[in-house]
């Protein structure tokens, strides 16, 4: 055995026994040994995402991506980071990829990188809407005081030319009722952000309850989860709603629902942890 | 598959605290997600079960859904074990859903009591399984790992 596999090994088991600063540096001593090996990177970067150091864990997944394209790990580990890194594009671009490479090698990784999927566009959502209520409310000040102040000058203005105070009554009037209405059409949109959440039954998986990422379809018309039919399919080879026989490879997948699921949580972001 | 059971036990029960369960059937306790109480009862006028309620315990596994509940019926002070020729008086139920071969994971909580629930209400027989005495006395295994003979569909 060469001395950087022994190295990745006493690396390995720092790394179970959770010691990753330890088993970070012993994987940096294997790497200068053997520069181009992928996994001495991506178990590099896998305690560096330990450690939270997210920009290191960019470096490593980067460079072992030029040796290993199509590294599942790699583009795993970078959503993470990029998540962390609150890099909402790169963090799901990512995960789609080693979505896409644990379908295709049937990796026993797919239900956690389903989930990460999920959690790249939840997080995205959250950071938007906390912006946008954030936008929304600095412009209902901002509309309320400019109309304030006009106020205050236009019924100065009056009380210099004329001493009508009913006129100048109609006239005050006249601006608390803008103002009213202001506040009523701010008060309008905030309801209907907050109207009640409810997740269409389409975009369920009947298996695990939850939103559904990536549908396939049965031969009975019925979709779920890739991740959820497949752990059953491991389980009994048989259709979950007729008994019938089902193998994993009559799975299709069902295109115009899964964009259906992704155009609803473009809009509805909460929908991904119900 | 880790967090599997609790994720979505928690989705039934909050779906059962929001709409409420079918008439006949009652959540008793879900504290944790591995062990759930309900009562069930028939609806009709079946003199075999008229005014009873019965206690069912289920327990998950952390592969739920993948895995099947155990369900078994509980007795209490006030709750028998109801008298059906596929129910074995120390509460454990023969029931091809509840098995490794018959279970599918679109099952739930409310579809395996509202199965049980019709069980009941479509049996006439006053009597236990065949070597119910015998089997009480002697079966050591878990519900699940008991090979049961369903050859009798008609009741």
């Amino acid at each position: 055995m060469s001395k950087s596999q022994h190295l990745r090994e006493e690396g390995n088991r720092h790394f179970q026994k959770g010691d990753y600063v330890r088993a970070e540096a012993i994987y940096s001593q294997a790497l200068i040994l053997d520069p181009s090996n992928p996994l001495l990177y991506t178990n590099r970067a896998m305690s560096r995402l330990r450690l939270s150091l997210w920009d290191s864990v960019i470096t490593d997944c980067e460079a072992c991506l030029r040796l290993s394209p199509d590294n599942l790990k790699a583009h795993y580990y970078l959503s993470q980071a990029h998540l962390a890194l609150r890099a909402y594009p790169d963090a799901l671009d990512h995960a789609y990829r080693a979505h896409k490479l644990s379908v295709a090698s049937q990796d026993k990784s797919l239900s956690n990188i389903t989930a990460q999927v999920l959690k790249c566009k939840k997080e995205k959502w959250d950071y938007e809407e906390k912006r946008r209520r954030r936008e929304t409310s600095g412009l209902e000040q901002e509309v309320l005081s400019l109309l304030n102040k006009e106020k205050d000058q236009v019924l100065q203005q009056f009380e210099q030319m004329s001493d009508d105070s009913g006129e100048r009554e109609e006239l005050r009037k006249e601006f608390d009722d803008k103002i009213g209405r202001v506040r009523e059409v701010f008060e309008k949109a905030r309801e209907k952000e907050e109207r009640r959440r409810e997740v269409p039954e389409w975009a369920v998986d009947d298996i695990t309850f939850g939103f559904m990422v990536d549908p396939v379809i049965t031969k009975t018309g019925k979709s779920y989860e890739r991740t959820a039919i497949l752990e059953h399919l491991r389980r009994s080879q048989t259709d979950p709603l007729t008994r019938e026989p089902l193998h994993p490879s009559e799975l299709r997948a069902n295109l115009d629902l899964k964009q259906a699921c992704e155009e609803f949580l473009e809009e509805n972001g909460w929908a991904a942890d119900w | 598959m880790a967090g599997f059971a609790t994720k979505r036990l928690g989705k039934e029960l909050s779906k059962i605290n929001s709409n409420s369960l079918p008439p006949g059937i009652e959540l008793v306790s879900a504290d944790n997600f591995e062990e759930w109480f309900l009562d069930i009862r028939v609806l009709d006028s079946n003199p075999l079960y008229l005014n009873q309620i019965y206690r069912l315990k289920f327990r998950f596994s952390p592969q739920y859904p993948i895995e099947p509940p155990e369900v078994t019926f509980v007795k209490l002070a006030d709750r028998p074990i109801p008298i059906h020729p596929h129910i074995y008086s120390n509460g454990i139920i023969c029931l091809d859903l509840l098995g490794q071969q018959g279970w599918s994971p679109v099952q739930n909580v409310e579809s395996v009591c509202m199965s049980l629930q019709s069980m009941l209400t479509g049996n006439s027989r006053n009597e236990r399984p065949a070597g119910d005495e015998e089997f009480v006395r002697a079966n050591r295994l878990r519900p699940k790992d008991i090979d049961f003979y369903y050859d009798d569909n008609n009741v």
